[in-house]
Parts: structure tokens; C-alpha cells; sequence
């Protein structure tokens, strides 16, 4: 097919070397070459030839077992065997089952899942159809966010497509097997991520976890069996099927096998979306695909797995990404959000960034995750405030280890993960907080002290800059800033022209 | 008797008879990225001009297409010309969509400093 080979080398279509060259497009393999909107293009990229193949050839167990071969894992971030789950699905006796996939993309920065549907929507289609196939479902659902309005027009129009083409709706192909899926609408909670949660959101009940067991495989949606897959699995499924596992799994190491997607965002040359092979080392993603730090700073961390994952510092780059290396220095694979941190950042602002983030978003079910985390941003305020207390680093390790244990749901227990690894790894900023009050990378405000040097020209710009009045001096004279009154908000250093107001944080040992 | 392969041929050859019928074959295609993150980078008014100062070119079919992945660089317009590398264009706006149409799909001459590396 004219089209399909272009899939193969990204760099051939759009030179670009250097961001294309190491990558491998699986289940980004149409984004930015077809028309998304147009069944004919994804049609005519041989797009459905794995739906066909399967319904021609090969028996659900077939199927099952293919996907199992290929050793593909949910790229939702757990990482659970994908052909187990749905072994698991499949032998399940009920009358009526359920294909569900996980469109509820809610890190902060990360955009695969929107990318995938945008770009290719038919392929969520193909492959949520021969979920269903394998595991004798006939009824699918999207759960995607409200946030995403164009992924929901373009699967919609994806899904109204492949009906009247008779890829859904009775009697596939002129085969026996019949499905037909539908999208709901999530409200952007970022706990419908969860699976229980997700299912608890479709019935229309409030989006809060459920106890597992039982699994969703024996009892999700409605109660009945349900197979429930991210969108980039899915997205994986046709290329398995048409290559065969054996071609998915010489590509990438040990337990991880295939591809993954990761959204780099934060302070990296090459911002967007990188298809990489696992097994590639953070260094060759962040340094060769994303071309590095940009405006000569300095590499600080880097943080995966959004407010579930934890920071990786500079002598852990040579970590592979793989499902177990990742987890083994101490933060996880996620669903894909990369943020690259440099010199700049506070480590300890970022924890307290990701913490405000999951607090808000605890859905506040049970005990640990509702009040664990409202006490440890607490501490952690306290201490980007300069009111930390010795002891304050030990509290936040000791709560952190117990919401990690005693949370129901995903989400209560990977949000200490940001805190315990910025602990772990970057411990003497922390110190420094708690002990000196200062923050070395001049961002935690009520830590840092404005000063005029002498470069002051006296331009009073700064003294009508401030709010509350703590700029003093004449006209053409050298002015100073009473530090007493200053509410430390920065409009003077902003104001100053002549780079005569210095912005420190001076370690404060007596306190 | 039809197994679904053989009905996904037959499918295969309308979806191409029908991407002929709208000048899919044409000697030059343009893409121009239309995902959420190139909408807000601006790729509505560049493929706005696309459509309107080419609409009276047959031999050019201009589709949209998914997101690339290349964040930064959005806009970005491909175009495609028979037997030739494609052409990454980034960053585009409407005024460099214009030059694009004058010098290169008319003239067929690349503005490099344009093209992504």
C-alpha cells in the first residue's frame, strides 16, 4: 500500500532526523499521514485488514493467544499482560460482555490518548473490535473526557463511518460476529482513570473506586465481564494482528515488549509526542529525540508517570524504559507523561505541584488517600513557606509509605511517589527548606530576599512598582527596599531595567 | 461464498475509487495538521488560504491530517509531489502558506529555510 511503507521510517517522510530517527510508530503509525476524518484513507493504509484477518482465520483463543504471544502490557501505566486480561475476559460464561477503553487522559501534560483519537480514530475501532471478538462481547464504550471536544467529534464520526461500512453494527463483514460501540462523556475527574472508578462514572453513580476483587474482567460494567484497555493498547492491537507476536516481540526487552508514547513536555528542545521502542535509556530520549535542555541549563530531573510517577535525577539517565527499570529507580512507566526539569525548578515546589494536583483530585472515598494527602501537602506548604520544622522530611516519608499501603484505589496509592522520590533524591533541597530556609533554586517566594545593588540609577521604576510601599529613595539616588515590609512578589525585580535588583535566597543557620 | 477478506477487498478498491474520484492521485498532496494542538498553533487560517487559492487547481488534492508529534514546530504542512521526497514545512502562517503556493506548488521550487530539518 503506498502509504504503509512511509509508516516504517518516519525520517524518510519528514527528514527531521534527529526527533524521527529513533523512534518506532506502532500505534502512532497513521498520526500526521491520513485524514483522519476520512474512512477511506485509513481504508486504503490497510487499515481493517486486521479486523478481516481475524474474522476470517482465526478463533477468539487464537486471538487471545496472539496477543498473549506478543507479550503487550496496558499502556494506561499499571502494566498488567494484556493477553491475561483478556484470557481473563474471555472465560468468563455471562450472556452479555463489555469492551471498554480508557480515553480518560488526566496527567498533567500528557496528550497521547488525544493524539491517537484525533489522528487515527479508526484504529480505537479495529481494535475494540477484536477485543470484542476474542472475549465475546457485542457492546463497546469510549470512556473520553468532555475536555477533548475534536477526539469526540472525529470518533464519532469514526464510529458512524465504520457502521455504515459494516466494520459495526450485525453480521462484521459478513461474518457472524456482532458489535457496535458507543462514547461516553467523562467530566474530567481525574479518578475516572482508575478502572473501578471509570465503570462507576458510565453507570451514571459517582465516580469513585470500587474494591477489587472482583476484577472487572468478572464483574465491571453493569456487573457483567468486562475488557477494559487504554487507548494506545488498543491502538496496538491491528499491528500485532497484521505482523504477527512474534514481530512485536523482538521489538523492545525482557517484559517489556513493543512501543511506547511519551508526551515530553517541561524544559526540552523537542516538545511533542515520541513513539520509542522500550529499552531506549532516558539519556538517548531526553538528549538524541528531544534534543536536550534548552537555553543552556542544566539537566535537573526528569519526572515520569505524571502525579503517579516520581523524578529520576542525572545519574539514573542510563535507566532503560521498561516497565520494571523504571519502577526499580523509583518512579513507574505511567501512561506516558515525560517532564523534563532543569536547574530552574525546586524540586520541592514540584512535589508540593503534583500533591495539590492528586489532592484536589481524591475523590475522598477513603481515609487515607482524603485526609493523608491533605496532611502532607499541609507539611510540605509549611515548608515552601520557611515555617518547616525538624522532623517535618521523616513526617512526610512516614505518611507517604502509609497512603501508599492503606489507599483503596490507584490514585491514593502512587500520590506520595512524587514526594518519597524528590525525598529520596534530592533530600538536601528539602534540608535546606526545613533547615536554612532557602530554596537554591530561587523559586519558593517567601524564601527569597530582594536586594538593590549598585547599578541603581535611582529610576524609582521599582519604588512605584511596589504594592505595599517598601521602596525608599530619591530620584537619581541609590534606593533600598525595607525588607520588613516586603511581601517578597517580585514586581520590582521585574520593574528594574538596569539588573540592579538581586533575587537570593541567603541560608538563614541562627533560626 | 465471502469471508470478510475478501469483502474488505472489494471495500479496499471503492475507498480507492473513491479517493481518485476526490483527486487523491493528483501529482501534488498537501497536508496541513489539524489536531487540537496545531489548531491553537494556527493551522485553521493556513489551511483556510490552502483551500481557497487552490481551489481551482485540479492537480492538487489538500487533506487534513493527525498530530505528528512535533509540537514546537506546529503548523505544520507536508506536501507530498509524485516521485519526490515529501516536504515538511513548520511553523507556517497564512502569509508563508502564500509563498508555499507560489513558489513551490506552482513554480515547484522548495523554500528550504522553511522546512524542517
Amino acid at each position: 500500500m503506498g502509504k504503509q511503507k512511509f509508516t516504517d521510517n518516519f525520517s524518510a517522510v519528514f527528514g527531521d532526523q534527529n526527533f524521527f530517527k529513533k523512534q518506532k510508530r506502532i500505534a502512532l503509525k497513521n498520526c500526521g499521514l491520513i485524514d483522519p476524518e476520512n474512512i477511506d484513507d485509513y481504508i486504503y493504509a490497510n487499515g481493517y485488514t486486521a479486523l478481516a484477518t481475524v474474522l476470517t482465520e482465526m478463533t477468539p483463543d487464537d486471538v487471545i493467544k496472539t496477543v498473549k504471544d506478543s507479550g503487550l502490557r496496558g499502556r494506561g501505566g499499571a502494566g498488567f499482560p494484556t493477553g491475561i486480561k483478556w484470557e481473563a475476559a474471555a472465560k468468563q460464561e455471562n450472556d452479555e460482555k463489555f469492551v471498554v477503553c480508557n480515553a480518560d487522559e488526566g496527567d498533567p501534560g500528557a496528550f497521547m490518548d488525544r493524539s491517537i483519537i484525533e489522528g487515527d480514530p479508526h484504529a480505537i475501532v479495529e481494535g475494540m473490535a477484536i477485543g470484542a471478538y476474542a472475549v465475546g462481547a457485542s457492546k463497546g464504550v469510549v470512556y473520553l473526557r468532555a475536555e477533548y471536544p475534536l477526539a469526540i467529534k472525529r470518533l464519532q464520526k469514526a464510529i458512524e463511518d465504520a457502521r455504515k461500512e459494516n466494520f459495526l453494527g450485525n453480521n462484521i463483514l459478513s461474518s457472524n460476529f456482532s458489535f457496535d460501540m458507543e462514547i461516553r462523556l467523562g467530566a474530567g475527574a481525574f479518578v475516572c482513570g482508575e478502572e473501578t472508578a471509570l465503570m462507576n462514572s458510565i453507570e451514571g453513580k459517582r465516580g469513585m473506586p470500587r474494591t477489587r476483587p472482583p476484577f472487572p474482567a468478572v464483574s465491571g460494567l453493569f456487573g457483567k465481564p468486562t475488557l477494559l484497555n487504554n487507548v494506545e493498547t488498543w491502538a496496538n492491537i491491528s499491528s500485532i494482528i497484521v505482523n504477527g507476536a512474534d514481530w512485536f516481540s523482538s521489538i523492545g526487552v525482557n517484559k517489556s515488549k513493543g512501543t511506547k508514547v511519551f508526551a515530553l513536555a517541561g524544559k526540552i528542545t523537542n516538545t511533542g509526542l515520541a513513539e520509542i521502542p522500550m529499552g531506549m535509556t532516558l539519556r538517548e530520549i531526553i538528549y538524541d529525540v528531544g534534543g536536550g535542555i534548552p537555553n543552556g541549563k542544566k539537566f535537573k530531573a526528569v519526572q515520569t508517570g505524571g502525579p503517579s510517577g516520581g523524578c529520576l535525577t542525572e545519574s539514573m539517565l542510563e535507566t532503560t524504559i521498561d516497565y520494571e527499570s523504571l519502577t526499580k529507580a523509583g518512579s513507574i512507566m505511567g501512561s506516558g507523561g515525560m517532564i523534563i526539569i532543569d536547574e530552574t525548578s525546586c524540586m520541592v515546589n514540584i512535589a508540593k505541584f503534583f500533591l495539590e494536583f492528586t489532592q484536589s483530585e481524591s475523590c475522598g472515598k477513603c481515609v487515607p488517600c482524603r485526609e493523608g494527602i491533605k496532611r502532607m501537602l499541609e507539611i510540605l506548604t509549611r515548608i515552601t513557606d520557611g515555617e518547616g520544622q525538624t522532623g517535618d522530611i521523616e513526617k512526610l516519608e512516614d505518611l507517604g509509605n502509609m497512603i501508599k499501603k492503606a489507599s483503596l484505589c490507584g490514585l491514593g496509592q502512587s500520590a506520595p511517589n512524587p514526594v518519597l522520590s524528590t525525598i529520596k533524591n534530592f533530600r538536601e533541597e528539602y534540608e535546606e527548606h526545613v533547615e536554612k530556609k532557602m530554596c537554591r533554586s530561587l523559586v519558593c517566594e517567601k524564601l527569597l530576599t530582594y536586594t538593590i545593588n549598585d547599578k541603581c540609577i535611582g529610576c524609582s521604576a521599582c519604588r512605584r512598582s511596589c504594592p505595599v510601599g517598601a521602596i525608599v529613595g530619591l530620584p537619581k539616588e541609590p534606593h533600598i527596599i525595607h525588607q520588613e515590609l516586603c511581601i517578597k512578589c517580585g514586581k520590582c525585580y521585574r520593574s528594574c531595567k538596569f539588573h540592579a535588583i538581586d533575587k537570593t535566597s541567603i541560608a538563614k543557620e541562627q533560626k | 461464498m465471502a469471508t470478510p477478506l475478501s469483502v474488505l477487498e472489494e471495500k479496499r478498491k471503492q475507498a480507492k475509487s473513491m479517493l481518485e474520484k476526490k483527486g487523491y492521485f493528483s501529482d501534488i498532496r498537501v497536508y496541513v495538521g489539524m489536531a487540537t494542538c496545531e489548531i491553537a498553533a494556527g493551522s485553521v487560517p493556513v489551511m483556510e488560504v490552502f483551500k481557497n487559492e487552490l481551489k481551482n487547481e485540479k492537480n492538487v488534492y489538500i487533506s487534513q491530517k493527525g498530530c505528528a508529534g512535533r509540537c514546537n514546530l506546529e503548523p505544520t504542512v507536508e506536501i507530498y509531489q509524485k516521485d519526490k521526497k515529501p516536504v515538511k514545512y513548520i511553523q507556517v502562517t497564512p502569509e508563508k502558506a502564500k509563498e508555499i503556493i507560489k513558489k513551490h506548488i506552482k513554480n515547484g521550487e522548495i523554500i528550504t529555510e522553511w522546512v524542517g530539518k
